[in-house]
């Protein structure tokens, strides 16, 4: 069998309702209606084929580009600026492997129109390198062996970035709660939890970056 | 890959208004949800217009008579950590706590999270169904083991939203602009069951911005929480969800509102456990009658009777904590 | 032979030459054991190393392919006119295009289907592609090509496949070869010397690999020469394959991958997007790059497919077992995947009556491909939920009764003795460091919080061997380069080369470059598949390090004047034994100034006749389960491991925790959900498909290794590692869950659906 016939148990109770569906209104509550002020910021139309022009802060430097809309900012990063610190693992918001700080707060590049990342500060994997040097949380994962393959590593080095930044003494639960948005198909969880924890004791002692 | 589209960043809630005014624009909160709904195709859209910069949409504030007042694009992660929210309105942090992940809780707002798209893998995947202006629901006679155990009809998502039932149990209220007008929407008249409509999530025009949710000053007495279970702990929508909202009296429940999520293709007001539970003291056999009065009437589909035991327990199980 | 799992792609390798060093085995060492961070871990860590998914080339084009929507469907007609016509494309291929017609999925020395098969067998099949200057009109252009369509009855239940009546999925029916029979002994004589017997049906679900590094490739052409980035388990397997559908010698195609995100198995096979991508490349004379969306993973990359084992287990009444029957079922996918699973209940146990069947069949889903320990952990899920139902039932504690039927022998033909094999230790010495005998004392808990421990013992198979060629240069300062053609899959493989090198050779780690994983440039290795990596390289590691040691020693002696037996290498030093004060350092001898670098070659040698090499282990677990809302808590895990020599203890430790999160995976979360209406994956994203995040495995992680070198197996003594951490867990967790409940769910995984279904049925019962 392959393509259904609409559905026996709908036929009574409502696909016949379907003139009626689409012309109900609102359900519950009416809406008022109102003259409507117009006259003023009515925006321009744009046109989808057109390029933008946006003004990126990435790892502190300044980048102005024309950019599609629906360009994310991933994309950008990833084949526009050629910032391939940041991975591509679902392009859905479903992995961490393109994690960037938005102001110091993990986000997920994927997710986020470029256009929508201007005027934020956006940091990225490359950007945790204190010149050629690892930062402290990039050194805790090596130290501890915190990956395998490595590709979720950039996105997890810097959810623990953010999670650090936001909560510089997490108790181990919190950096499992934290970490949560990362998977990491090696497994290589039960060392990100050290390496994480590591790294915010080396900035309690005053260790780190 | 996302398919075309035209955007703009407004700096006022005027210009956003007057943005939307237009054949197919779709509101850009965080994006967490509409830039997925873009790349899977589940819509198109000519015309995004994005929230993000506008700053009277923004923040958490008191309001003069004791409640709260939550900007439409204040972040989960901001609401769960808010101090008077997490002590006044607990079912509120507990339940954006749970949202997602901690990436999704960051960029996700409060009013995209009450406005997302349906989660069912159907209509999220390659299948024309009803939802999507087809003709059928694959779900119906197909995989539904998330699905709904009450009100489906023609349709059988549950409703994806955790604040949902917590902003619904705690009386919350939406304000919402269009070009032209101004209303408010209480939480839990937002949802459009699909007896009503089946492809129809919210009351809302598209024209019309969720701009603010105000809740009401918390009475004396009341207690609050969310819990949702999940069958992996990150990420994942609830399989049931609870948020409970009791003002109690001494012992006594004096009054209740109870919202189930993973239920029902709306925040599910459980007014069963509600009689169940007022004006008595959560005793076992309280607690008993209230956690099968939780499933009184579910009309579970193929995939789903778990479901029924998962409410009892949870139900139950969030009665005692509350109870203390 | 009696047992492989063909990990070599395209029939037996051939072996290569023995070494011009003698090696013996290591009387101690400092550096190999020791616990070492990655040297690759700066590239990373910092974002800095280049994986394929990240290759950019100038000009290059963005492909991507078109796949079949529907289970089953026959393409009558493919429309590019207005694709060809949209902005930024530049080519567009379909079956129609000349010298598209490759022939692909190999059948009995011939071939079942082309790269663009008209005959759709599954959801995902290639129907046409195009590439384009950026990955998002690439996107926009496939979708802008119309195809027409006539869908075929399909069938995705495995059953229903060998129904009469049911559609074929080729020509001859959908059972794959002739069920595979293992059989010793007299079944019914074993059954009928039984005192007690068990017999359960147990089911696994079809688990995807889902690494995440999306699967893809960049193809480059300069004249008749391909060059190609791939992201792969083995390079010298893509080469060989790539230069036979493309009809070009072996050294015109160069495939380069030394960084890869993970394959699990899903990487050891050539992708037709790689040969796909070399088409579009040549057509535009451009280079180009696909990368697979997650979907088309999901769909069209293989996976570990769902097993339905039947498993009956006779024993006397003091737990030895008497006989064993066991069937197994489960698919293939559309094309020649192998289903099989019957290794397992054949030789972990000492079992004189045996018989094992596996019928593999065709439906209309994704090939399987082999994963992490092919068919093994789901025999475990069956096998050692088994014997535990056995212990109860004789009440024996489930340890003891494993340790009352260990093998001594691996027991196929006439016996093959195990060149080691420790699983008595294993089970021994996991149990007292997990605390076993309290942990099973303790009384059940009474509330709905249930904890419970289990335990489940492993077995793997496939051992490694030749060929591997490994190639050490030792600079005149001192530093060594050392180039082998394994790819590093995340396990570490360069860092434990280095490390062999650092023990032999006194070279300080740092200063030890490893050139790996390209076939221009890097010698002949087999994919990194099977837990061969280790037993297969490093010896020839170590044979490339002595050549050069020998080589030093040789040109040493001959400086100072002494018998070359008479010097002592030790710290880049070379000291005579009968007068200490002739001494040369290693950056001191004239011959390796002169010559800049002294290259020793080293390779693997074969196995020993006669023996049978398999890694064994036994894992622990304890769980909480709540009743009421089936939710299941990992509170800790132990792992105890027999794969001979650690190299690496941290990376030891690193490969158990990720074998053991994917077997929670298998066990607890993970199960690809296909639409019993058309045939359709609905689940097919990283967010419907539930990989164990870290909440999902918390829990104290522990690793033992039993640390005994196997010397009589290979020079290193080490064995395999990466399939055998994953073999035991989800059984593990089975039997920690039926512990803490009193009720088996023969079913994996154990979603809070299957538990509460479980606990409903129990109630229903008591
Ligand atoms: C992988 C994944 C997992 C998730 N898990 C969960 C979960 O467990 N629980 C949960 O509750 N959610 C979950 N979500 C859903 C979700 O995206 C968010 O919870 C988030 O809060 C949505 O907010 P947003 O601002 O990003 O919404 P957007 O994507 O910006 O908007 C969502 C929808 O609401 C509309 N909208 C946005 N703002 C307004 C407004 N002010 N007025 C009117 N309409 C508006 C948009 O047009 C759009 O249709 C998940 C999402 C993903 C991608
Ligand atoms: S449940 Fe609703 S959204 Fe899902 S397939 Fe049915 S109609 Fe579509
Ligand atoms: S690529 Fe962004 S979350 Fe997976
Ligand atoms: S290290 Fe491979 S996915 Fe995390």
């Amino acid at each position: 069998m392959a393509k259904k016939k609409p559905a026996d148990h709908a036929a009574g109770s409502g696909v016949t309702r379907r003139g009626f569906l689409g012309s109900v209104g609102a359900g519950a509550v009416a809406a008022a209606t109102g003259a409507a002020s117009r006259a003023e910021a009515v925006p321009e139309i744009t046109d989808p084929e057109e390029m933008v022009a946006v003004a990126l802060t990435i790892n502190g430097r300044r980048h102005r580009l024309l950019v599609e809309p629906r360009w994310t900012l991933l994309f950008v990063l990833r084949e526009r600026l050629c910032l391939t610190g940041s991975k591509a693992g679902c392009e859905r918001g479903e992995c961490g492997s393109c994690t960037v700080l938005v102001d110091d707060e993990p986000r997920y590049a994927c997710l986020t129109l470029a256009v929508e990342a201007e005027g934020r500060e956006i940091t990225t994997v490359e950007g945790l390198l204190v010149g050629e040097e690892l930062g402290d949380v990039q050194r805790a994962f090596a130290e501890h062996d915190a990956f395998q393959c490595g590709y979720c590593t950039p996105g997890q080095v810097v959810a623990a970035e953010g999670l650090l930044r936001a909560n510089p003494r997490p108790t181990e639960a919190e950096i499992r709660t934290g970490m949560s948005g990362n998977l990491c198909r090696c497994g290589a969880y039960a060392h990100i939890v050290k390496a994480v924890a590591d790294a915010a004791d080396g900035r309690k002692t005053g260790g780190g970056s | 890959m996302l398919p075309k589209f035209s955007h703009l960043r407004p700096a006022t809630l005027r210009e956003a208004l007057a943005a939307l005014d237009a054949s197919d624009a779709r509101i850009h909160g965080g994006g967490t949800d509409l830039v997925g709904c873009l790349r899977d195709r589940v819509f198109t859209t000519e015309r995004v217009v994005s929230l993000s910069a506008i700053p009277e949409l923004r923040g958490i504030a008191a309001t003069g008579d004791g409640g709260l007042r939550i900007g439409a694009t204040a972040t989960l992660t901001e609401i769960a950590g808010h101090p008077a929210i997490a002590d006044r309105f607990t079912a509120i942090a507990d339940a954006a706590r749970v949202v997602a992940s901690p990436q999704l809780r960051n960029q996700g707002t409060i009013a995209g999270n009450l406005c997302q798209k349906p989660r069912c893998w159907y209509y999220r995947g390659d299948f024309h169904c009803l939802r999507k202006g087809g003709e059928l629901c694959y779900a119906y006679e197909g995989e539904n083991q998330h699905h709904c155990i009450f009100g489906g009809d023609l349709c059988y998502i549950v409703h994806p939203s955790d604040t949902a039932p917590a902003l619904a149990a705690l009386g919350a209220v939406c304000r919402v602009s269009s070009a032209s007008a101004t209303r408010s929407v209480p939480v839990d008249r937002l949802h459009v069951p699909p007896s009503v409509d089946p492809r129809r999530e919210t009351v809302l025009e598209p024209d019309e911005v969720v701009t603010e949710l105000v809740l009401p000053a918390p009475p004396a007495g009341l207690r609050s929480s969310y819990l949702k279970i999940r069958s992996r702990n990150a990420w994942d929508f609830a399989l049931a969800g609870v948020a409970l909202a009791l003002v109690f009296d001494g012992d006594i429940v004096r009054s209740a509102r109870v919202f189930l999520s993973g239920a029902a293709p709306v925040p599910w007001r459980s007014t069963a456990v509600e009689a169940a539970i007022t004006g008595q003291a959560l005793d076992a056999a309280t607690i008993a009658a209230a956690a099968s009065a939780a499933v009184a009437g579910a009309e579970p589909l193929s995939g789903n009777a778990y479901k029924l035991a998962l409410f009892e327990g949870l139900v139950a199980g969030q009665l005692e904590a509350i109870r203390g | 032979m009696t047992e492989r799992t063909d990990y070599h792609i395209g029939g037996t390798p051939p072996e290569t030459p023995g070494n011009d060093a003698a090696a013996g085995p290591w009387p101690a060492t400092t550096v190999v054991g020791s616990r070492q961070p990655r040297i690759d871990a700066y590239e990373r860590v910092s974002g800095t190393a280049v994986y394929p998914h990240d290759v950019s080339l100038p000009g290059m084009l963005h492909g991507a392919i078109l796949r079949c929507p529907h289970a089953h469907a026959r393409v009558l007609a493919v429309d590019t006119a207005a694709a060809e016509k949209m902005p930024g494309v530049a080519a567009v291929i379909t079956a129609a295009t000349p010298g598209a017609d490759i022939p692909w999925y190999e059948r009995d020395g011939g071939f079942a289907s082309t790269l663009f098969d008209p005959h759709c067998r599954h959801q995902g099949e290639e129907v046409a592609a195009v590439a384009a200057e950026t990955p998002l009109q690439a996107v926009d252009a496939i979708r802008a090509i119309r195809v027409t369509y006539e869908e075929l009855p399909f069938v995705v239940d495995d059953t229903a496949a060998l129904a009469p009546g049911a559609p074929a999925i080729h020509d001859g029916g959908n059972l794959i070869g002739e069920p595979r029979v293992r059989s010793r002994g007299d079944i019914a004589a074993g059954f009928a010397e039984a005192e007690v017997v068990v017999e359960g049906v147990y089911r696994t679900s079809c688990q995807i690999h889902a690494p995440m590094e999306p699967h893809g490739s960049v193809a480059r052409w300069d004249g008749n020469r391909l060059t190609v980035w791939d992201s792969t388990q083995g390079v010298y397997d893509v080469q060989e394959r790539l230069a036979a559908a493309l009809e070009l010698p072996r050294s015109s195609v160069r495939v380069i991958g030394p960084y890869m995100g993970g394959g699990f198995g899903s990487k050891l096979e050539t992708g037709k997007y790689t040969v796909i991508a070399t088409l579009l490349a040549r057509m535009t004379a451009r280079p180009v790059k696909i990368f697979l969306p997650r979907e088309d993973c999901f769909t069209s990359t293989g996976n570990r497919p769902a097993n339905t084992m039947t498993i009956k287990i006779g024993a006397k009444a003091d737990g030895t077992l008497t006989a064993i029957e066991y069937a197994s079922s489960g698919s293939g996918g559309a094309y020649f995947g192998d289903a099989g699973t019957g290794a397992l209940p054949a030789y972990l146990y000492q079992v004189a009556n045996l018989h094992a069947i596996d019928t593999t069949v065709h439906t209309n889903a994704g090939k399987a491909r082999p994963m992490r320990a092919p068919g093994v952990p789901q025999a475990a899920w069956a096998l050692e939920q088994a014997m535990d139902e056995l212990a109860a039932k004789l009440g024996l504690d489930p340890l003891e009764l494993r340790l009352r039927n260990i093998p001594a022998t691996l027991q196929a033909g006439p016996g093959l003795p195990f060149t080691s094999q420790h699983l008595r230790e294993c089970l021994v010495k996991g149990a007292e460091a997990f605390g076993w005998a309290e942990a099973v004392a303790r009384p059940p808990d009474e509330g709905h919080l249930r904890r419970g421990v289990g335990l489940a013992a492993g077995m793997w198979f496939y051992s490694g061997g030749p060929p591997s060629t490994v190639v050490v240069k030792l600079h005149a300062d001192g530093s060594a380069n050392l180039n082998m053609g394994a790819s590093d899959i995340g396990c570490g493989t360069k860092t434990w080369a280095a490390m062999i090198v650092a023990e032999e050779l006194g070279v300080p780690l740092e200063q030890i470059q490893v050139e790996h994983a390209d076939t221009a440039t890097t010698q002949y290795a087999t994919s990194s598949g099977g837990s061969k990596t280790v037993p297969s390289d490093s010896p020839a590691v170590l044979a490339a390090a002595r050549s050069v040691k020998h080589q030093l020693i040789g040109f040493a002696a001959e400086q100072l004047g002494v018998p070359a037996d008479d010097l002592v290498y030790a710290d880049l030093a070379l000291t005579s034994r009968s007068d200490p004060s002739k001494t040369l350092k290693v950056t001191e001898i004239g011959m390796l100034g002169r010559r800049g670098v002294v290259v020793g070659t080293g390779y693997r040698e074969p196995n020993p006749e006669g023996s049978f090499t398999a890694p064994t282990c036994a894992q622990f677990c304890e769980v909480e389960v709540d009743t009421r809302t089936g939710g299941l808590r990992i509170l800790r895990f132990l792992g105890a491991h027999d794969s001979g020599r650690v190299l690496n203890r941290l990376t030891f430790d690193n490969q158990v925790f990720g074998g053991m999160a994917m077997g929670i995976g298998l066990g607890v979360t993970e199960e690809r959900v296909l639409d019993r209406q058309t045939g359709r994956m609905v689940n097919a994203n990283l967010h419907d498909y539930k990989i164990p995040t870290m909440l999902d495995v918390a829990g104290d992680h522990a690793c033992l290794p039993i640390d005994e070198p196997d010397h009589a197996f290979n020079t290193t003594g080490a064995k395999g590692l990466g399939e055998p951490a994953t073999i035991p867990t989800a059984a593990a967790v089975g039997n920690a869950v039926a512990r803490a409940l009193g009720v088996r769910i023969s079913d994996a995984p154990l979603t809070p659906r299957r538990i509460l279904d479980a606990l409903a049925a129990q109630r229903k019962e008591a």
